[in-house]
């Protein structure tokens, strides 16, 4: 490949002066007149009970009420692969802070009163908030319901139990494996809930005008899959796709938080409720932790078989997962964990049970790293684990076993062209593994950690992309795609795959944020695939405007096309080395030919992309024969950390991450990726996590009590090392990257926690509390308190994975 | 989130206006200056008042100078004041170490050093500080002025010894009049801005006179008797410093809640009382460190 | 309802209120600068920072009629000529990603360099803890006020551009 001028570069991003100046505007920002309306919700304040009555009479007498909407407006449900919501509770709620009506105002403080008179009087239900009692024997049923609900065909669902999703996974012969292993070695480990805490809280807008256009105004992730949920889930009211129209402007931040649809369908609703004017809902940062989506919390027991030499016989790896009151989405995050429990590695014998749990608290869901950082903590604390046991280095251990191109994988198909080996190599030179440090201080110790990890996008095997691309008069381009610039460059990187192809510097494109009536087609920015998958897109696009052009040049010159080539925003020829058609001259207005007419016209294209050798047709019984998975994102990552044997307090000295993204776009928006995904995952293993009491109340909904770093918290320094083995199938060889940066992280901790003082913790988060107490022999567990911090209330150890509901 | 009740704002001109209104509408009326507090509570819905009496154009009670040999904090003096008072470097370092942890920049530029200790929520950073220096807190009512030393200020929880109507002017406190150094350990959960799982704030006199106080280990901020008696008149010795902070734990009554265990608060205490003696006493011996850093998150250079 | 009179980003504004407004929802929904945004209304996130007579402040916390006679200044008031030294250092480091917590960032930095022209890596991270960012990991940001500084846009005189 001759050398590139803008794939590769490092590019200013073309949205950050609209940022820094404050321009960038988000959906709260936009105005709608003095006709806005507001919405506050009414919650449930119980996790699970019948909804007896609901007395509206008050709320609605208030001065400014307009509307008050409760589950009997809109019986319909929703979800986007498992229909088990509400709009509004109907009968039975199922989560603290569920919807059950909503009060729509002129003002938001007449909302807020006037909510606080709606009546709603309960039958409060026993509820299930522990897993073990979930999958007990007369377990309580979250939705008894459960076997009538529509989902997607890759769903196994069982009926009159909690399970809402069973995904098996089954590779040669696990015992056959065990037994062939020097050394068998199992254990349990626990993750606890997480939130997304973008700082812009969900908002939307919605209005229904009076000629039945329905258009919503969100910060969302997903505009095309939020159009087709609203219209599927509103269907009875005859509305259809061509009738809603979601605009997305900049979104500060997603995580997953504002993939598919939560919160959103509530103003959709509203709108059609007070048809003509527009009507926002916007969460407050409670309702943010309660009713969008949480990370679910996970309890799995993982069995490895490994011979003296290091080679991994067989992983056994069951995944029950606190997936909450719906599964609309999350049941997808266990659906993709039950496909690649094994991480990175090449693994003969493999049996994986990952289990979908409805409890009575607030909805899992989709969260940056979907699944895999939940499973890569045990995962990744048990490689170590093991190599200490057969008395091998973690590293090396990893680097007999690491995954590589054409290996099986577990489900069957073949593994990407892959840099595995090569990212542990550099990541562990990095950190001079190998090498003891001391502390200067007395009472500190220093440990290293290492991990691996691998990710793949969770996506129906139909997620396709497509891109518009248009020139203007002075030769500039606009873009016109529905990928979501959510802060990981979106924008600036598709600007540089048309710029690649097309000569014209990305700081003469524009790509603006999508509109679903005006930009093409894009399933949703999550699992890190834009990159790739709207990346082709926009390059097939790219690539049909330069054929325009090219044509055009021929037809009026001449010349043959082989000869023609872009170079700086011209056309030359290869054969007439002193030809040098500026774009500008022609992109628009065409090409005078000697009689005076004009050739050519307006240049447009577009292109499209789907992953088209993906299916999701694999066996129930062993996921065997469907090729679910495009491609997976390798590498590994190493921290040293210095640990405080008084306080237990943990400072990260150096933190390094290498990645192979196949071919970074953008290198310094991937050491982005990487820094800021970094932090974000030693933050859920050094300080986050969400406490519940044991009524499913969340007892720190907000920012004082579930804190995310700050600038003072971050590692002493982080060093990105980006590897590029290319992706075949990818824009110039990129895959993507913005999850996997935070996979490796709580897997760091542990071991490198291990490796200072000597402690090996099995669930997350390992404070600095944490690590004091059980310095001291005091387990954490024992001292807690009532507060429900995790999945499994009592000792891990006996949690019994095998019920005779899950059997 | 809108603030869904409705109050009265005044901003009275003066300073017995301000004290009139506030003894005429008695509990109904709050007393609003940095507000930081109040606005949340407000928000939500913790408190309901009629009216808030903004006292924030009472030049009077703004600064911090220098009365009667005390340092006088102002009811206006905001923790950035505090932080940057070239006085309190001076004079009382350990107010400026305190304050630098309290919050955020942005909450310690209106949040005030008199309203944290009005708020007195258990883990009041404040408190300790002014426990191990016996300040007295000025205030004034419709029945003129009255000083409340430290010790009986907390009465629990949210609770001082403020009668409705009355009005903290100030709070002033003594300089030791002696040698003196000191130290202001907090117990985070972030080396950036978080409430106190636990504080410890230590001041050592010449002439060996040790003073402790704690915060967010008990419901008010307390001071440490018998751990001060145990080290009246010795040397830190390494022995000496173990039993005293096994002695302060015996002095506290931490609690388990969404912060910390109880028994890590408590483990911490023992912790955090030795090496705010030792940095103190550092100090007191002129070897540094400077003001300003967190030993239970930096070591001492 | 109050009147208050404020100056703000230079120019002298009125604005009706009632004395349960706070200053974060009447600038934006009422004097129409979008800059401080809405993310916890309790202080913690700085997202709704502004600078009150020339200090950063949680405009969350304050009620409006509290601000009658002060001078505030938004993101909409920085800047105004093309971006400062400051803010072209953040676009160098492509410092923000979703750009959310930018405003509240870009003000405190502004301020930080006020007082301090040449702050080093840690005090501009004290004085950035208040304004939480969920994407960048701060790093870069942090290089970029530290670098403003070291070329001089922390110096007053660079002020002028505003
Ligand atoms: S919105 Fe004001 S600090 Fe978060
Ligand atoms: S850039 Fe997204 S919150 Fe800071």
């Amino acid at each position: 490949m001759t050398a590139m001028k803008f794939v590769g570069q490092s590019a200013t991003r073309i949205d950050e002066l609209a940022k820094v100046t404050g321009a960038a505007q988000f959906v709260d920002d936009l105005d709608f007149g003095p006709n806005l309306l507001y919405a506050e919700v009414v919650e449930s304040p119980h996790a699970h009970a019948l909804i007896k009555r609901i007395d509206a009479s008050r709320a609605k007498k208030v001065p400014g009420v307009v509307r008050v909407v409760t589950g009997k407006d809109f019986p319909y449900t929703f979800g986007l692969y498992m229909q088990d919501r509400f709009i509004f509770a109907r009968d039975r709620v199922r989560f603290v802070g569920e919807q059950v009506a909503a009060v729509v105002a002129r003002d938001p403080v007449t909302a807020r009163r006037a909510a606080r008179l709606v009546k709603v009087t309960y039958e409060p239900l026993p509820h299930v908030l522990d897993l073990k009692e979930a999958l007990g024997e007369d377990a309580l049923l979250v939705h008894p319901d459960l076997k009538n609900y529509s989902h997607c065909p890759w769903f196994f669902p069982v009926a009159d139990t909690n399970i809402a999703h069973w995904r098996k996974t089954r590779k040669g012969d696990v015992e056959q494996g065990f037994r062939e292993a020097d050394m068998v070695f199992e254990d349990t480990y626990t993750v606890p809930r997480y939130a997304h805490c973008a700082i812009e809280p969900h908002v939307i807008v919605g209005q229904y005008d009076l000629a039945g256009r329905l258009t919503l105004w969100s910060s969302s992730q997903s505009p095309y899959t939020q159009r087709h949920v609203f219209a599927e889930a509103l269907a009875p009211l005859g509305l259809k796709h061509q009738d809603i129209r979601v605009i997305t402007p900049f979104v500060g931040g997603g995580f997953g938080g504002k993939a598919g649809v939560s919160m959103e369908i509530i103003a959709a609703a509203l709108a059609l409720a007070v048809k003509g004017s527009p009507v926002k809902v916007r969460w407050t940062r409670e309702q943010e932790f309660y009713n969008t989506y949480q990370r679910q919390g996970v309890i799995a027991r993982i069995k490895m078989g490994v011979k003296k030499d290091g080679a991994i016989t067989a992983i056994e790896h069951t995944l029950h997962w606190d997936a909450g009151a719906y599964v609309e989405y999350g049941a997808n995050v266990v659906n993709a964990v039950g496909l690649s429990a094994t991480g990175p590695y090449r693994v003969p014998n493999v049996k994986i049970d990952s289990v979908c749990v409805y409890t009575n608290l607030p909805p899992g869901g989709p969260y940056r790293g979907f699944g895999y950082s939940e499973f890569h903590f045990g995962l990744e604390s048990h490689m170590n684990r093991v190599a200490k046991m057969i008395e091998m280095d973690p590293v090396e251990f990893r680097r007999r076993n690491a995954i590589r191109e054409g290996d099986t994988l577990p489900y069957g198909a073949h593994m990407n062209p892959c840099g595995l080996v090569e990212a542990i190599d550099k990541a562990a030179a990095e950190i001079a593994w190998g090498k003891k440090e001391e502390s200067t201080s007395p009472h500190k110790a220093i440990g290293k950690g290492f991990a691996c990890f691998w990710k793949a996008p969770a996506m129906p095997p139909n997620a396709a992309s497509a891109a518009f691309l248009k020139f203007n008069e002075d030769g500039s381009l606009n873009i016109s795609v529905s990928g979501m610039e959510i802060g990981q460059g979106f924008l600036t990187v598709m600007a540089q795959i048309a710029a690649e192809v097309l000569t014209v510097p990305p700081g003469r494109i524009r790509v603006e944020t999508p509109d679903t009536d005006r930009n093409a087609y894009e399933w949703q920015t999550v699992g890190s695939h834009v990159t790739w998958g709207c990346g082709n897109a926009v390059k097939a696009a790219a690539e049909e405007v330069r054929d325009k052009m090219l044509q055009v040049v021929h037809r009026v010159h001449g010349f043959a096309k082989e000869d023609l080539y872009f170079e700086d925003e011209h056309v030359k020829c290869r054969s007439k080395p002193d030809f040098a058609l500026p774009f500008k001259d022609f992109v628009i207005s065409g090409i005078q030919t000697p009689h005076g007419n004009f050739l050519g016209g307006p240049i447009l294209g577009s292109g499209m992309f789907m992953p088209e050798f993906t299916s999701a047709t694999g066996d129930p019984e062993t996921s065997q024969g469907g090729h679910p998975n495009v491609h997976y994102t390798v590498g590994a990552a190493g921290i040293v950390l210095e640990v405080d044997r008084e306080t237990g307090k943990m400072r990260v000295l150096k933190a390094v991450l290498a990645v192979d993204v196949g071919q970074a776009i953008n290198p310094d928006l991937v050491r982005s990726q990487i820094v800021g995904g970094l932090v974000q995952g030693l933050a859920t293993a050094l300080y986050e996590d969400i406490r519940y009491s044991l009524e499913g109340k969340l007892l720190n909904p907000n920012f004082t009590d579930y804190k995310i770093p700050t600038a003072l918290d971050i590692p002493d320094k982080i060093v990105p090392i980006i590897i590029e083995v290319a992706q075949p199938d990818g824009p110039f060889g990129a895959r993507g990257v913005g999850e996997h940066t935070m996979i490796a992280a709580a897997a760091l901790v542990a071991n490198a926690l291990e490796d200072a003082v000597g402690l090996r913790i099995k669930s997350l988060p390992l404070t600095a509390e944490k690590v004091a107490l059980e310095l001291r022999g005091i387990r954490y567990d024992d001292v807690k308190g009532s507060t429900m911090g995790l999945c499994f209330m009592g000792d891990p150890q006996q949690y019994a994975f095998f019920t005779k509901n899950s059997k | 989130m809108s603030i869904a009740c409705e109050f009265d704002y005044r901003k009275p001109k003066t300073l017995s206006k301000a004290i009139r209104l506030l003894a005429k509408r008695g509990r109904q009326a709050r007393v609003l200056a940095g507000g930081t507090d109040l606005v949340g509570w407000l928000r939500d819905a913790l408190v309901a008042p009629d009216l808030l009496v903004d006292i924030k154009g009472f030049d009077d009670l703004k600064g911090i100078g220098v009365k009667n040999r005390a340092l006088v904090i102002g009811a206006l003096a905001t923790f950035s004041d505090v932080l940057e008072s070239d006085l309190v470097a001076e004079k009382l370092p350990l107010f400026r170490e305190m304050a630098g942890m309290v919050a955020s920049n942005g909450v310690r530029n209106r949040a005030t050093l008199v309203g944290n200790i009005c708020s007195a929520v258990p883990c009041c950073d404040a408190g300790p500080v002014l426990q191990v220096y016996n300040a007295v807190v000025h205030v004034r009512g419709p029945n003129g002025k009255r000083k409340i030393p430290i010790g009986q200020w907390f009465l629990g929880p949210r609770k001082t010894a403020l009668r409705p109507g009355e009005l903290a002017t100030s709070v002033a406190v003594p300089f030791p009049g002696k040698k003196h150094a000191g130290c202001f350990v907090k117990l985070k959960r972030y080396r950036g801005e978080d409430l106190a799982q636990a504080s410890v704030a230590v001041l050592i006199l010449a002439g060996r006179e040790y003073r402790l106080a704690f915060g967010a280990v008990a419901p008010i901020a307390v001071r440490g008797p018998r751990t001060e008696a145990l080290l009246k008149g010795k040397a830190l010795s390494p022995d000496l410093l173990e039993e005293a902070g096994r002695l302060a734990v015996e002095e506290v009554v931490p609690i388990t809640d969404i912060r910390s265990t109880k028994e890590y608060r408590a483990l911490m205490v023992e912790v955090m009382v030795r090496r705010g003696l030792k940095t103190a006493a550092s100090r007191l011996a002129g070897k540094g460190p400077a003001y300003g850093i967190n030993v239970m998150e930096e070591d001492a250079p | 309802m109050k009147k208050i009179n404020l100056i703000l980003n230079g120019e002298s504004r009125t604005a009706a209120v009632a004395p349960h407004e706070v200053l974060l929802d009447v600038l934006r929904e009422k004097l129409g600068v979008k800059s401080p945004k809405v993310g916890c209304e309790r202080g913690d996130c700085g997202a709704c920072t502004i600078l009150l007579d020339g200090k950063p402040v949680c405009s969350c916390l304050i009620l409006a009629v509290e601000v009658d006679g002060q001078e505030i200044t938004t993101l909409e008031g920085v800047g105004r000529n093309g971006p400062t030294p400051l803010q072209q250092s953040f676009i160098r480091h492509n410092a923000f990603q979703c750009g959310f917590c930018a405003p509240g960032i870009v003000l405190a930095a502004t301020a930080l360099l006020e007082k301090n022209p040449q702050p080093s890596a840690h005090e501009a991270q004290e004085a950035l803890s208040g304004n939480l960012c969920r994407c960048t990991g701060y790093e870069a940001i942090i290089e970029s006020v530290v670098e403003a500084g070291r070329e001089g846009g922390g110096k007053k005189k660079s002020r002028k551009g505003q």
